[in-house]
């Protein structure tokens, strides 16, 4: 369902061009659940952003779910974001504005279902994390873990087939962050891809699959093959 | 989803109240200030009598000093001599033609208890009224008999009627004027034509007259004149040498219906000043002009240069605050950047965020009009207290001012609105998402 070939992003400034990933080349079926790591600054929420149609690269080809990316002009990308990808972020971006309720809201909002449809899923999806009873509060007033729950609610809440998600726990303390990994399982069990960008290795042998990124070079870890990272660590 | 977006608009104002307050107040006294001066300008420049202007014919002729002329651009004078207008309007070239002067005169109540008064009134022929399409409310104006017959016969005003007669039918009742005894054939009602463009030689926002007599009187001294009188020769002595001196003081307007009798008028009036010119008057034979009503009060600076002057500098102030609130919009859209690229990354195209930011400019901009048609009624009030009573039909605000202050506010906020929205759609989501 997602396909990327040699994927490359580079910026440009005046004299420097910077190479954030090249050529990356990943298949994802159905059903994945890819955890991405590496050291910082090695492209993995750059890759994170391509993946998710938040930024384009600048070559290669990329896929998903039958229609070529590079094709959709604004609208085509919005609806795409809308219809098959959820996010999940590390500080969890609700708007702080809107309650729960609200905030589960935006995405059914932008994908135009009636007023019934969008709360049927809202108390759905908002039951299944555990905060249907807590609805009309502000996310302020949730602790941290309660926050990404909200945020995994909403990224669920149009059905996407495919859930990116960027550091979900980082920001959380380790029984939440344990307790947030328990509930992305959960959702994978269920059929959806997720594709988890992470520092924690322990999070990430949970995943299905892993790609280790460095130097903007991707390199998919074999079942069992020790972590780069720990290599990196002992250099 | 507009709904949806005047929810976000309301719960982002509330969140930055402090800003949006700064805005709609911006926007109100921008709205303020160019609606009071707007209002007054549109009044001062309003069709008196739409549904015949073009038909109603001022005329002028130049009679006047041949080494100075009236006007220093060279126009005719603003009136003309009795002679002139009489001969004109006993010619009878037009359908119809009303001469007319100012008049004044004392009116003694028949209640003796009460005090006779200074009345300002007409002296006009039997077409005025037609022409000018003037309303009764009790009985009509005269016929061409009663002017021809010098009858005294008057019309009075609804003000003078309450005041006299309580308000009942006065028709056939006697008016006690200028020491004379007039029967009141008819009682108009509440007239006040906005300018006042019968006569604006005594200026153009004056009030309507209180009584109307035929002019034939005049010259039978049964009535006295009040306005404007210019002579640029000495009018020898007694009353029927002033009557055929230079001295210009009466008004002569003519209907003509069709632009074959304009033309024709045109060669009619062209050829008496000829005529004239052989007898020594009218040293510019061709300076004859009929003006219609609205040429006229152009002609004449019905709305003064200082009037538009005004209207200028406020419209100049609305834009000053409208650049103030792009300013407040710019800082306020870019700080709600995360929120925009979370919404990017949940399914928001550029246009829904256009959108939403339009509408949120846009509200700002209907509070702000509202505000500000409280501070242009405020302002009018001022302007009515400055100017006293012959503002007061100029200084208000009306059903067509006040749809304009608000599509005025709502259109110019959205316009403030468009860059900073504009600005907000360029955020790029990923480093919005990132930098949280």
């Amino acid at each position: 369902m997602l396909s990327m070939k040699n994927i490359s992003k580079s910026f440009a400034t005046d004299n420097v061009v910077t190479h954030a990933l090249r050529d990356i080349n990943l298949d994802l079926g159905e059903g994945d659940f890819v955890s991405v790591t590496g050291p910082s600054g090695s492209g993995k929420t750059t890759f994170l952003n391509i993946a998710g149609l938040l930024e384009s690269s600048t070559a290669g080809e990329y896929w998903l779910d039958g229609e070529d990316i590079s094709k959709l002009d604004d609208k085509g990308r919005s609806r795409m974001r809308n219809q098959k990808i959820g996010f999940i972020f590390q500080s969890f971006n609700l708007i702080p504005d809107l309650n729960l309720f609200d905030n589960v809201d935006v995405p059914l909002r932008y994908r135009g279902f009636n007023a019934s449809e969008r709360k049927k899923r809202i108390e759905y999806h908002l039951d299944q994390v555990g905060l249907a009873s807590r609805m009309k509060h502000l996310p302020s007033q949730l602790s941290g873990g309660q926050q990404q729950r909200v945020a995994i609610a909403r990224a669920l809440a149009t059905s996407p087939r495919f859930l990116l998600a960027d550091e979900p726990t980082g920001n959380l303390d380790s029984s939440m962050a344990q307790s947030v990994m328990s509930l992305l399982e959960d959702i994978n069990a269920n059929g959806t891809t997720i594709l988890m960008v992470t520092h924690d290795n322990g999070l990430a042998a949970r995943a299905k699959r892993q790609i280790f990124i460095k130097d903007g070079h991707a390199q998919e870890l074999l079942q069992g093959q020790q972590h780069p990272i720990h290599n990196l660590a002992a250099v | 989803m507009f709904s949806y977006y005047l929810k976000l608009a309301w719960l982002s104002s509330k969140r930055t109240w402090g800003m949006s307050l700064l805005m709609v107040m911006a926007i109100a006294l921008g709205i303020g200030a160019a609606m009071t001066t707007i209002t007054v300008n549109y009044l001062m420049s309003a069709n008196p009598i739409p549904q015949k202007s073009d038909q109603l014919f001022y005329v002028q002729l130049d009679a006047w000093d041949p080494n100075n002329p009236y006007f220093d651009n060279g126009d005719p004078p603003d009136q003309l001599t009795y002679r002139d207008a009489t001969t004109l309007w006993q010619a009878k070239k037009a359908p119809r033609q009303s001469i007319a002067t100012g008049a004044a005169g004392v009116i003694e109540p028949a209640d003796k208890a009460a005090l006779p008064f200074m009345a300002q009134g007409r002296a006009n022929s039997a077409d005025f009224f037609p022409m000018f399409d003037v309303p009764f409310l009790y009985g009509s104006g005269w016929d061409e008999q009663a002017d021809l017959k010098k009858e005294f016969v008057v019309v009075i005003n609804s003000e003078i009627n309450e005041r006299l007669f309580g308000g009942k039918d006065s028709t056939g009742q006697t008016l006690r004027l200028a020491g004379k005894d007039f029967r009141i054939i008819g009682v108009i009602k509440r007239w006040q034509p906005q300018p006042r463009f019968y006569d604006i030689s005594t200026g153009a926002f004056q009030d309507s007259e209180e009584f109307f007599v035929p002019f034939s009187l005049m010259a039978e001294q049964v009535i006295g004149h009040s306005g404007n009188n210019n002579c640029w020769k000495p009018t020898g002595s007694g009353f029927k040498a002033y009557l055929d001196s230079e001295c210009i003081w009466t008004q002569l307007w003519v209907e003509l219906p069709t632009q074959a009798d304009v033309q024709q008028y045109q060669s009619y009036i062209d050829a008496y000043a000829d005529e004239q010119h052989k007898f020594g008057r009218f040293a510019r034979t061709r300076n004859n002009q009929l003006s219609d009503v609205m040429t006229w009060l152009e002609q004449r600076e019905v709305v003064s240069e200082d009037a538009s002057m005004m209207m200028a500098m406020a419209l100049m102030f609305l834009i000053v605050c409208l650049l103030n609130t792009v300013g407040l919009l710019l800082a306020k859209f870019l700080g709600k950047a995360s929120e925009i690229g979370v919404r990017q990354a949940l399914g928001a195209s550029r246009r829904d965020l256009f959108l939403q930011h339009l509408v949120e400019s846009g509200c700002i901009g209907l509070v702000g009009g509202l505000l500000g048609l409280v501070l242009a009624w405020l302002g009018l009030e001022a302007v009515k207290s400055m100017y006293g009573d012959w503002m007061a039909e100029l200084a208000v605000l009306d059903l067509n001012m006040v749809l304009l202050a608000i599509l005025l506010a709502i259109g110019s906020s959205i316009l403030a609105g468009l860059y900073p929205t504009w600005r907000a759609c360029q955020v790029q989501p990923s480093q919005q998402l990132k930098a949280q």
